[in-house]
Formats: structure tokens, C-alpha cells, sequence
């Protein structure tokens, strides 16, 4: 129980001291982040051995991010979720153990306060609902190519389209069900582990984790055999131009490099909340928010700062791109900060230093004169003899390579 | 130099390099700038002090680590100066993990909080109950429950 319950039950009558002392013996002296801290040294035959000992030493010994640290260090993604980290991993590292009569607690405890315990089971039990009601990002339908480019892409600003997903292969064929049918036994990546869909789908639907494990795996469009002809990027956002380094562009990741993005919500619903990029985050006011739901895709313009929750469980894929509107604003963080340039691969870029320099040039020649244009006092592309230039494909058709991402509600 | 006073009110001057190893000192020496008033520890006791001040003499050069990764945590890596400083009473080592949590001191945090862990270890949960003190409040069900649900096998 949180503390709160500690001064509405010590005014009752007969009210026993507070659990911590006698149970904890001299731990109650230490404060309860002190305690998980302690224990994240120990190993899980030692963590059982304490479970033995007192009622409280029991709760803090099956505390579930220790559980969950010890399963992903020893198992990586590779388990069957029973109900809890702790039992997770007690059924897989003996098959034989009994996890389904274990689901009830072992102990009924009275008088133990602890806001350290109890804040994952508060962060994952609390209702959202009444805060989702404000709506400011706008919604579209019939959008036309230029009135996209005019109030939003020229502008920065955020819109939710809700006619593209919908007409989609991927928003009839996909569910769960269909994805876990068919690509069942692909392993993604899901934050630290790689984890098979099927087993992914089983704990993401049953966890209670108050921030459960996120479905994220850039390349699923190589893992997913015939996966990319499920969708199809509108023309609002076709023009890519990191298509010019053809193979050598960097990931499709989420908004590296100052990029644009745009994320297609196909079952399930988003929540985004979002400011401007000259803003600091205040905390409690938000200056752009709404809900994606499914069929609807929201463009997300450059240096938004953003936060999303996924309201359910939802199948959502992503990419991110450079469009004429946002062009300059690569450039100049390809220029200033290649410290923090992400996504190119290390094979074809042994230096993020020079990937300026060659786009600029890559540019200058398929798009001739609209460098100096976009930024006509930065002359860093006129020297051509530079012989990375001759290795970079001049082509258009880059490989497909799409973010995609399954999430539970948190 | 720095001033600090403990609890107590007895007055230590240090040098600001090992104040430095706090990170809550070293933050509120840069908001403050150089002065003469002692900065008074009304959380930490005269000998914890003490014991903390020699902690961060012997490691003043050691670099600033940062906040490590989640690799798995190991308490067997303690050097010999580090165990040697830790051999005192309980309630001394409880002090100092509260005071390197008050004054922001993670390697002595670490150090401190791996030295219990190991007294956790290799203990039956009897001898653990007679380590730190604590009254086994399980009834005779929750016993047997708890006894079932968490037996050790060995191929765990």
C-alpha cells in the first residue's frame, strides 16, 4: 500500500506499528530505492533464500524489475510469459515448476507501506481517459498536395491524415493475429532483447508492467517476407532526398538527423503530445495534442519535441524523410553537429565529418542549383574532385527500410 | 578549501577537490562560489563524516564515472583499501550508505551497497534473520505457500 493508507490506518483503533521495522529489521533503517539497490547484486538463489525470510523481505525479493533484470540477462527474449518476471523465469529455467498455482500472492500483508511497491501497480492500473480529451493537431481528409506543402510542410506543423492508411492492404490484413500467423517465429528487436512475435504478442497482451517491453525493429521490411507490399508511402511524403546517397542512406530510424517523419497507426490508437522545436517542454501545458487512431497517419515535422502513448495494444509502422521543407535544416545539422549524425553505416562512412560534404555534392549534381538556393552563402559542395563522390551510387530507388513497431498500452 | 560542519556542529576543512566528490557539495559550491561559511550536514554525524572525508581523500584522483550501463552487477569487485574501510559495525555501514546517498557519492554508494549484498550471501534465511535483526511474521500457510513457490532447484 502506498504511504498515503499509513495516516488514514493509524488513526484506527488497535492499529498495529507499521510493518517496516519488525520485518525489515535493520534495512528499515535504509530507504526502499536503497534496498532494491542492494539486492540488484544479488543473484536469484539468493533473492529466493530472502524471500523466506519475513513478509516484507518477501515483497521487496520479488520486486519485478529485479525479476525482469535477471530473465533478460540470462534469457534474453527467449521465454513464455507467466503472469510476472518472477515467474517467468522461474518456469523457464525449470520447466517442471508449477508457475499457474502461483499467480495469487503468497502473502496477505497488513500495515506495510512502501511508494517504491506500489507505484508500478499504480503507474499501470491508473485510467488515462481524462486526459486524453484536448484535440489541437488537425485532421484531414482529401488533402491536396499543395495545401499539404503550404500549411504544414512550409510551416513545420503537425497534421493527422486520416484517407491514406485506410486504403492500405496492410489496415484489412492486419491484426495481431494475422501478423503473429505469419511472422510468428521472426525475432525483433524489443528495447535490450530479441524476441520472436509470437512470444511477443503473449506477454504484451497479459504483462502488467507499468512500462512494458517496446516492439521496435527497423528491420522488419528485411525480417517480414512480402511485408512491404502491404503499404505504400503517400505522395506527401515521397520525396526522400537521402535518396540521393541511394544505398549508402542512412537507417529509416526515428527522427535521426533532424529529419521529418510521418507514423501510420494501422490497429490500435496513439496519443501525441508535442511542442514546437524552439520550445522548451514546460511540463504541464501542452501545445499540440491529439490522438491517431487506426487508419489515420500523423506527420510528425522536423525538431517537434514529442512524447506517444499507445492507449492499446497497436501496429504502427514509421519512417522518416527529408522533404523540400525541411532540406536546409538537415544540411545545417549534417553540418554543425556530425558529432550527433546517426543511422549511416560505418562501412560506407568512416567518418561522420565528410557526410556533409558529400551529400552537399550528391545534391549539387542531381539537383543542380537548388543548393544555392536553399543556402547560397555555403560553398563546401563546389569542390568536386573529392573521390567519394565517384563511389556513391547516383540512384533514386534506395532499398526499402521502414521502422515498424508493435506496442502495448502503458 | 571547504567548511563543512556535521550534525554536531564540529567544523572540517577539506579541499575542495575531495569536497568535489559529492556531487550535491560540488553542485552547491558552483551555485555559491568561493566563501568562507561552512556548509552545515545536518544528515550526516561528526564520525560518518569523518569516514566519508577519508573516502574521498584516498579516491580524489580516481575519474568521474558515470552512470554505468545494465550490465550485470557484480559485488566481487571491491579492492583491498575499499574492504578494508568497510569493516565496521552494521549501524556504521548503514550511516554511510545513507550519508553517500544524502551527499551524491556513487562509487561510495556502490561500494557500501555491495558490501551488504555480500553479507546476504551464502546465508540461510535464518542466519540472515539473525544478521539484520528481523522477526519472521509469516503464519504456518504462508510459510509452506512461500516454501513451494520459491524452492531453489539446482538448475536454476
Amino acid at each position: 500500500m502506498p504511504w498515503g493508507n499509513y495516516y488514514i490506518d493509524s488513526t484506527e483503533k488497535g492499529f498495529r506499528k507499521n510493518r517496516r521495522e519488525t520485518s525489515l529489521g535493520a534495512f528499515a533503517y535504509l530507504t526502499d530505492e536503497i534496498i532494491l539497490e542492494i539486492f540488484g547484486y544479488l543473484n536469484v538463489k539468493e533473492l529466493l533464500t530472502l524471500c523466506f525470510t519475513s513478509q516484507v523481505l518477501y515483497c521487496f525479493a520479488s520486486f519485478e524489475e529485479l525479476w525482469k533484470q535477471l530473465t533478460i540477462r540470462r534469457f534474453n527474449g527467449d521465454w513464455w510469459w507467466y503472469g510476472t518476471w518472477k515467474l517467468t523465469y522461474l518456469k523457464r529455467s525449470d520447466p517442471k515448476y508449477d508457475a499457474d498455482s502461483f499467480i495469487k500472492p503468497a502473502v496477505n500483508i497488513t500495515h506495510f507501506y512502501s511508494d517504491v511497491l506500489f507505484q508500478p501497480f499504480l503507474y499501470s492500473s491508473t485510467e488515462i481517459d481524462q486526459f486524453l480529451g484536448t484535440e489541437t493537431i488537425d485532421r484531414r481528409s482529401n488533402l491536396s498536395m499543395d495545401e499539404f506543402n503550404s500549411n504544414y510542410a512550409a510551416k513545420n506543423r503537425p497534421v493527422i491524415i486520416t484517407d491514406v492508411v485506410t486504403q492500405w492492404p496492410a489496415f484489412q490484413k492486419w491484426s495481431m493475429k494475422y501478423l503473429v500467423e505469419k511472422y510468428g517465429d521472426v525475432s525483433f528487436r524489443a528495447e535490450a532483447i530479441d524476441i520472436k512475435l509470437k512470444n511477443y504478442v503473449q506477454y504484451s497482451t497479459n504483462t502488467l508492467d507499468e512500462s512494458p517491453l517496446y516492439l521496435f525493429d527497423k528491420k522488419f521490411g528485411e525480417k517480414c517476407n512480402g511485408i512491404l507490399e502491404d503499404f505504400f508511402v503517400p505522395e506527401y511524403f515521397c520525396q526522400d532526398f537521402f535518396n540521393i546517397l541511394g544505398q549508402d542512406r542512412p537507417d529509416f530510424r526515428y527522427y535521426p538527423n533532424s529529419t521529418s517523419a510521418w507514423n501510420a497507426v494501422i490497429k490500435g490508437s496513439k496519443k501525441w503530445i508535442m511542442y514546437p522545436p524552439d520550445t522548451l517542454p514546460p511540463g504541464v501545458f501542452t501545445s499540440a495534442e491529439g490522438i491517431c487512431r487506426a487508419g489515420e497517419m500523423i506527420f510528425v515535422p522536423n525538431g517537434w519535441w514529442h512524447t506517444v502513448i499507445n492507449l492499446e495494444d497497436s501496429i504502427a509502422i514509421t519512417q522518416n524523410f527529408i522533404g523540400l521543407h525541411n532540406l536546409s535544416n538537415v544540411l545545417k545539422f549534417l553540418r554543425e553537429k556530425p558529432e550527433q549524425i546517426s543511422g549511416f553505416s560505418s562501412d560506407s562512412w568512416p567518418s561522420c565529418k565528410i557526410i556533409h560534404e558529400t551529400f552537399c555534392k550528391t545534391l549539387q549534381k542531381v539537383y543542380p542549383g537548388l543548393l544555392e538556393k536553399l543556402e547560397p552563402n555555403n560553398d563546401s559542395y563546389k569542390d568536386n574532385k573529392s573521390s567519394i563522390w565517384e563511389q556513391i551510387k547516383k540512384s533514386d530507388d534506395a532499398e526499402k527500410g521502414f521502422t515498424f513497431n508493435f506496442s502495448n498500452d502503458e | 578549501k571547504v567548511k563543512l560542519t556535521s550534525s554536531e556542529g564540529t567544523e572540517f576543512i577539506i579541499d575542495r577537490k575531495v569536497a568535489e566528490k559529492s556531487v550535491l557539495l560540488k553542485n552547491m559550491l558552483e551555485d555559491v562560489g568561493e566563501s568562507d561559511m561552512a556548509i552545515p550536514l545536518p544528515n550526516v554525524t561528526g564520525p560518518i563524516l569523518n569516514k566519508v572525508i577519508d573516502y574521498c581523500t584516498h579516491h580524489q584522483d580516481d575519474p568521474f564515472v558515470s552512470q554505468e550501463d545494465d550490465s550485470k552487477k557484480v559485488s566481487d569487485d571491491i579492492d583491498d583499501w575499499d574492504a578494508e574501510f568497510c569493516k565496521v559495525d552494521q549501524g556504521t555501514l548503514f550511516e554511510l550508505i545513507l550519508s553517500a546517498n544524502y551527499l551524491d557519492i556513487k562509487p561510495l554508494l556502490d561500494l557500501t551497497c555491495k558490501t551488504v549484498a555480500n553479507m546476504i550471501k551464502g546465508k540461510t534465511p535464518d542466519e540472515i534473520r539473525k544478521t539484520f535483526n528481523i522477526i519472521n511474521d509469516f503464519t504456518p500457510e504462508e510459510e509452506e505457500h512461500v516454501r513451494k513457490e520459491n524452492e531453489w532447484c539446482e538448475e536454476r
